[in-house]
């Protein structure tokens, strides 16, 4: 597929791109938010299938990846992004988030040396599926503790990881234990939180961050 | 007056107390009273005599074509020194110290200025009255006291002789004879009594005029009070200046950290974290090629190799930015030839005996100079550095310390600045938060030249 990434370090372009081409992906790279924007807005540019980029660029060093995702999001609701921050910040998160998690994924950029994993969330992205880092997860949930109570501990291993944006499959698969027994969670999970029961993942990952008031800083 | 009365009590004892009256013929103050009254009386009957008629004649000269004026100083002048014996006199026979009057010297060096202070000189008018005064009274007393004692022994005398008539047998009555000898006893304990209020009167006369002026005297309690006032408010405004210096070096020194804390972050962020994420994705892309394409592999693994070592030589030049080892090993002069050898220009490093500066003196330099050094390789096309440290002793008197000064100059184009928020800006922050100086001067085309003195912990 095609993708487009943002990244001002050039070894981490470098190396993005390397492993991305080693993929079989079709890969272009630019070394500011503001050179992406500009690349993908001009008339007859054609969309790419995943945009990835770095939070922190020139020319302020602050945010303007994440400005930038959110600005081409607002002109193309389906682009799938995915975000690579240096720090975990709920904020960018929920930023990212707030009109839904329909192909967005926001991870560590530590993450990326697990290729594996790295892989495995582009696709999902790609996809139109929601990745959350787990670091932003286990805040938010550390936060919400207080009203997780009810919950035993399995169950909110589940959460977690439902939060993260994986399938019942992939949550059976990293616990080791049948389709059944996290369906069984699942239900357990969202009754106990008060949310309607939906098979539909992205919907559940909508209600769940709801619940869990990622979104709170910005209201 | 209350604070006369110690000296009233010694002087004039018959004056002031019961026993003292009843003792005034023996009393020890009658004699010294008496001998008082004769020494005063001879001195101002000549040398006071002399500085009234002399001050008299002066001020009667005066509307004569203004010979007094030219006299008239003078002549106050020998008054003054009248009433600086008369003081010495009264303190030695009575015991009653009298202050000098103040010497007031005008303000303005004009001679008509001068003149007219010579010519009005209260002190002097009020010693010549001094002196026609206690001439007078002095003479009163003096009279009185002569006549009551000569009175009294010459009338017992002649009265007794007188009652004695055939030279053996009383002739008059026993009433008579009592009644002579109390009249003589009464004009003794009188004279006595003379004796001592004409000191006391000439105490008080000194006092009141030979001292300095209830004028003069409330004039220099005010001027005193003035200066007080004066150092008071100087040690006010300097309190009050200081505070404000050390408000402003405060948020100085809290903005340069901050800056330094921010700096440090970027250089970490853009740095060894990328680099170790670029390491991160080199190393997963070998592991994944290691299966089928060992050589790719190999290649992912030599690159991720090169990484590291990059990365620590990073982290080194970081973690030296921070804090340099050899600062806190082999001390500045060390430092400073180490960051003179790492520079692209030629270094020339005067330093020695650099240890008597604190180690908080000594940081601050180093980055001072680190700094200079970099601005001169980056900014300055400079052909040469000089960088010259040395601890000098400052201050005089009891106010002495020693301060680190350090000097870096350079032959380049000068036109250096320190703009706010750039790294010589957070630099003076640092060095003016510990009490130092810094000087910048960069004119175009003649070189810069960077000053900084730190004063050293004690």
């Amino acid at each position: 597929m095609r993708i487009v990434i943002a990244e001002d370090s050039v070894l981490l372009l470098d190396g993005l791109t390397r492993l991305l081409r080693a993929e079989g992906h079709d890969v272009t790279g630019h070394r500011t938010a503001l050179e992406m924007v500009a690349a993908l807005t001009t008339a007859g540019a054609t969309l790419p299938d995943l945009l990835v980029t770095d939070v922190r660029m020139p020319p302020s060093h602050t945010d303007e990846g994440l400005r930038a995702a959110v600005h081409l999001r607002s002109l193309h609701p389906g682009l799938p992004v995915l975000v690579l921050s240096q720090y975990v910040e709920q904020r960018y998160a929920a930023e990212l988030f707030a009109r839904g998690t329909r192909g967005l994924g926001y991870v560590l950029k530590d993450r990326v040396a697990d290729v594996d994993e790295f892989l495995d969330a582009v696709d999902r992205v790609a996809g139109g599926g929601a990745v959350l880092d787990p670091e932003v997860v286990s805040q938010v949930l550390a936060r919400s503790r207080h009203d997780l109570a009810d919950l035993t501990p399995r169950e909110r291993e589940v959460l977690a990881l439902m939060a993260e944006g994986r399938s019942n499959a992939a949550i059976a698969d990293r616990l080791v234990v049948g389709p059944a027994a996290v369906e069984k969670h699942v239900t357990n999970i969202l009754t106990k939180l008060g949310l309607p029961p939906d098979a539909d993942a992205h919907r559940r990952v909508m209600a769940v961050l709801r619940w869990l008031d990622l979104n709170g800083d910005l209201r | 007056m209350t604070s006369t009365e110690p000296a009233a009590t010694r002087v004039a004892p018959a004056l002031t107390t019961h026993p003292g009256f009843v003792r005034a013929p023996v009393s020890a103050a009658t004699y010294r009273g008496v001998a008082q009254l004769a020494v005063g009386w001879i001195w101002s009957l000549t040398a006071g005599l002399l500085a009234v008629i002399g001050v008299v004649t002066a001020a009667a000269l005066v509307p004569a074509l203004g010979l007094g004026l030219v006299l008239l100083p003078p002549m106050l002048a020998l008054a003054r020194a009248f009433g600086g014996v008369e003081r010495a006199r009264v303190a030695a026979q009575t015991g009653v110290r009298v202050p000098a009057p103040e010497r007031r010297r005008p303000a303005g060096g004009r001679r008509g200025a001068r003149l007219w202070a010579a010519t009005t000189d209260p002190a002097g008018w009020r010693v010549t009255a001094y002196a026609l005064l206690s001439l007078l009274l002095q003479s009163l007393y003096l009279a009185l006291v002569v006549a009551l004692v000569a009175g009294a022994v010459g009338g017992g005398a002649l009265t007794a002789r007188l009652l004695m008539t055939d030279g053996r047998t009383w002739t008059a009555s026993a009433a008579t004879a009592a009644l002579v000898v109390l009249v003589a006893v009464l004009a003794l304990w009188f004279a006595a009594f003379c004796a001592q209020a004409g000191t006391l009167t000439v105490v008080r006369l000194a006092r009141a005029l030979l001292g300095p002026s209830a004028a003069a005297e409330a004039w220099a309690a005010q001027r005193a009070a003035e200066s007080e006032a004066r150092v008071a408010e100087s040690a006010a405004a300097a309190a009050a200046q200081r505070a404000d210096v050390l408000t402003e070096t405060r948020a100085a020194a809290l903005e340069a950290a901050d800056a330094e804390r921010r700096r440090i972050e970027r250089d970490l962020h853009d740095g060894a974290q990328q680099r170790l994420v670029a390491l991160g994705v080199a190393m997963g892309t070998a592991r994944r090629a290691a299966e089928n394409d060992p050589a790719a592999a190999t290649l992912a693994l030599e690159h991720a190799h090169g990484e590291v070592k990059e990365t620590l030589a990073e982290l080194r030049d970081l973690v030296r930015g921070i804090h340099p080892a050899v600062l806190s090993d082999r001390g500045l002069d060390a430092a400073l030839s180490a960051l003179a050898a790492r520079s692209p220009v030629p270094v020339r490093v005067e330093a020695s005996g650099l240890d008597a500066a604190g180690t908080t003196a000594q940081a601050a330099a180093y980055f001072v100079v680190a700094e200079a050094l970099t601005n001169v390789a980056k900014h300055a096309v400079a052909t040469r550095a000089t960088v010259r440290a040395a601890v000098v002793p400052v201050g005089t008197g009891t106010e002495t310390g020693a301060v680190l000064r350090v000097e870096v100059t350079d032959d380049g184009h000068g036109g250096a600045e320190a703009a706010p928020g750039g790294g010589l800006a957070g630099l003076r922050g640092r060095v003016a938060a510990l009490d130092g100086t810094f000087d910048l001067t960069s004119p175009a085309d003649a070189g810069t030249r960077l000053t900084v003195e730190l004063p050293c912990a004690s």
